[in-house]
């Protein structure tokens, strides 16, 4: 028999999400080396040598060039009359799939940081609390858009959605 | 949802059952014993007025007033409570969303011949005030009442309510046998229960000044250490078997469930009398619970999955630690159908097993080093760590009935999925309350081709999970449980 196998969702974020998360994690990363760095200078606790150091800024690469590009691979997203289907994460990949007859309420959210590029979150719940999609990066107006679809497409369907 | 029905007329809010003036100013009393006796002492220092009396007179009036204030109404296709004296609160919800009803009768109001009735919405909310509680109804009242209530969140569904005619009472699925009593010290609740006792009395103990007084070298007890030690553990473990005999016996004591009317009936209890009933319709499912203890002993439990209802309000329990034949007998008689319970499950393969065994192993290994890297930091020789060695060996039973317990069914509409050894479980879940399916896994699980699949079911955080499914099983599982919604998404 052939094995099935679920596909990949057809539509990727907004390649400027990409850019935020690495924006945002590099800023992240400086901090946390600088923070530990200056703990460790105050209390003696370690003596900072040359490797500590470039250990530290390969993390904060890492952390800030790959894991936003892998995000970036692995987000995407799928609405079609019947169903929401998301995939997110990067080391633990998750795919949710929820029938459009059990769609909630939809939400769209704007953080401070997403709004400097432009971008806009998603998010679809179930009567689940296990069950929320979420899709973030999206661009504002695709994101607004998707909304619109979803809200319609919902009502299109009877039920209390439990 | 349209309400046709005029305003109702102010005489239709009924007051609870006025034997409540006896219950509350008891209660009232009993809560403000500590200022009460404050008051008491300070009044016999002042020299004997009689205006300490005062004390008892308020907790009184203050009864009187919450019987006085409290009223309720069931009109136009909602429930309405109503109490308050200083800040009014008005409660209000439509009886199509009522989940469970509960009849508590603690032993005060047995004596008066009350129960109280609470009704189960499954909101969010959890504070005191937001209890939909009539505290306080006579008992047939009550459970006219609950049946009404029951019925009108069925009122679509004619077959479960014959017009007119009151069906007569159905015989109970399972009642107590006094033999389940033998489970009773396998479940933990009674090591636990004991402990809290022994805590608290040394706490007591401790603040007893003459415990100082005591010289414990000059105990005769005639006894030698290692005897004394030996003696002390046998009389613990009679202690906890008592206790937790006990404890199971007050509280399932006349325990039996019953359908009847669309609903499940449970009830239980010796000093405080408990009925509960889940409307049939919100239960999704059921879980046959079978920790280690009551699983060497062929026991088991088994708790509903109810939709709508958080799983802290702990009135999904329907059958209390019994044998697992009586267990599985319930569980097929609330599922409707026997197919699930007895199903044989498809099991996970190797490489789910491997990784049982290297996740029990590795994290006893971290551990044993863990244990073992301060001493050998504090420049103990080798060999006295040796004994942390036994840790990853005693992981290695344990993942290896992890690695038997995990598997997975579709059997007459429902998901079948059994897990854990320490708290092993198997799930049953109804496919029409799958209301979603999450797959996860990690980089390591993407490499060995596994995937952890997760029911959703409304209500909270009530979610079916399947460890470590080969990918094409778990996506088979899915697409036939949901095929219009995940076949589209095939590769």
């Amino acid at each position: 028999m052939h094995q099935p196998t679920l596909r990949e969702p057809r539509e990727r974020v907004s390649t400027k999400a990409r850019l935020m998360w690495q924006v945002s994690n590099l800023v992240e990363g400086v901090v946390t080396v600088a923070v530990l760095a200056v703990a460790a200078g105050m209390w003696d606790a370690v003596d900072l040598t040359w490797w500590m150091v470039a250990l530290g800024l390969l993390a904060v690469v890492a952390y800030a060039a790959v894991v936003p590009q892998w995000r970036y691979l692995v987000h995407r997203w799928e609405v079609t009359d019947t169903a929401v289907y998301t995939q997110t994460g990067w080391w633990a990949r998750e795919r949710r799939i929820a029938p459009m007859s059990r769609i909630q309420t939809v939400d769209y959210a704007e953080t401070p940081v997403a709004r400097l590029f432009g971008l806009a979150t998603v998010t679809v719940t179930t009567a689940s609390a296990a069950g929320a999609l979420q899709i973030a990066g999206l661009a504002r107006h695709r994101a607004q858009q998707l909304v619109d679809e979803l809200t319609l497409k919902a009502d299109a369907v009877e039920g209390d959605a439990t | 949802m349209s309400h046709p029905a005029p305003p109702a007329a102010p005489d239709d809010w009924q007051r609870l059952d006025p034997r409540m003036l006896l219950v509350h100013p008891v209660r009232e009393v009993v809560r403000f014993l500590p200022p009460l006796i404050g008051l008491f002492l300070a009044g016999a220092a002042s020299g004997g007025q009689p205006w300490q009396f005062l004390g008892i007179v308020v907790p009184v009036v203050l009864g009187l007033f919450r019987y006085l204030t409290t009223s309720f109404r069931v009109a136009a296709g909602r429930v309405e409570l109503k109490r308050g004296l200083l800040s009014r609160h008005v409660l209000s919800t439509p009886l199509d969303r009522v989940r469970t009803v509960d009849l508590t009768a603690s032993p005060i109001h047995r004596v008066l011949g009350l129960t109280t009735l609470r009704i189960g919405t499954g909101t969010g909310a959890s504070g005191e005030d937001d209890d939909l509680d009539l505290d306080g109804l006579p008992v047939a009242r009550a459970q006219q009442l609950r049946s009404d209530l029951l019925r009108t969140a069925h009122a679509e569904d004619p077959a479960t309510t014959p017009d007119g005619v009151p069906p007569a009472p159905e015989r109970p699925v399972v009642e107590l046998d006094l033999a389940w009593l033998r489970y009773a010290p396998l479940t933990t609740s009674g090591l636990v229960v004991t402990a809290g006792i022994l805590g608290l009395g040394g706490q007591v103990l401790s603040n007893v000044p003459l415990w100082d007084e005591i010289d414990p070298t000059s105990w005769h007890i005639g006894l030698p250490g290692w005897t004394a030690v030996a003696l002390g553990l046998v009389v613990l473990a009679v202690l906890v078997v008592a206790v937790s005999v006990l404890g199971y016996l007050v509280t399932n004591w006349g325990f039996a469930l019953t359908r009847a009317r669309g609903s499940w009936h449970l009830r239980r209890g010796l000093v405080t009398t408990r009925e509960t009933s889940l409307d049939e319709e919100r239960v999704a499912g059921v879980t046959v619970g079978e920790p280690l203890g009551l699983r060497l002993a062929g026991g088991g439990r088994l708790t509903a999955i109810v939709t709508g209802l958080g799983s802290a309000s702990g009135s999904s329990t329907l059958v209390p630690p019994a044998p697992l034949a009586v267990v599985q007998r319930a569980g097929a008689a609330v599922l409707g159908t026997d197919a699930p319970v007895r199903a044989e499950l498809t099991r996970h393969g190797p490489a789910a097993s491997r990784r049982r065994y290297t996740r029990a192993v590795g994290t006893a290994v971290v551990l044993a080093a863990a244990v073992a890297a301060v001493p050998l930091a504090l420049g103990a020789p080798w060999w006295s760590v040796l004994p942390v060695l036994v840790l990853p060996l005693l992981a290695l039973p344990l993942a290896a009935d992890r690695a038997r317990g995990l598997g997975h069914a579709l059997a007459d509409g429902h998901v079948v999925a059994r897990s854990g050894t320490l708290a092993r479980r198997r799930d049953h879940l109804e496919v029409d309350h799958v209301i979603g399916w999450n797959l996860r896994a990690t980089w390591f699980q993407r490499r060995l081709g596994l995937t952890s699949l997760v029911a959703t079911t409304a209500g909270g955080p009530q979610s079916v999970t399947v460890i470590d499914v080969p990918e094409p099983l778990a996506v088979a599982l899915a697409a036939e449980t949901l095929p219009h919604v995940v076949r589209q998404f095939l590769a």
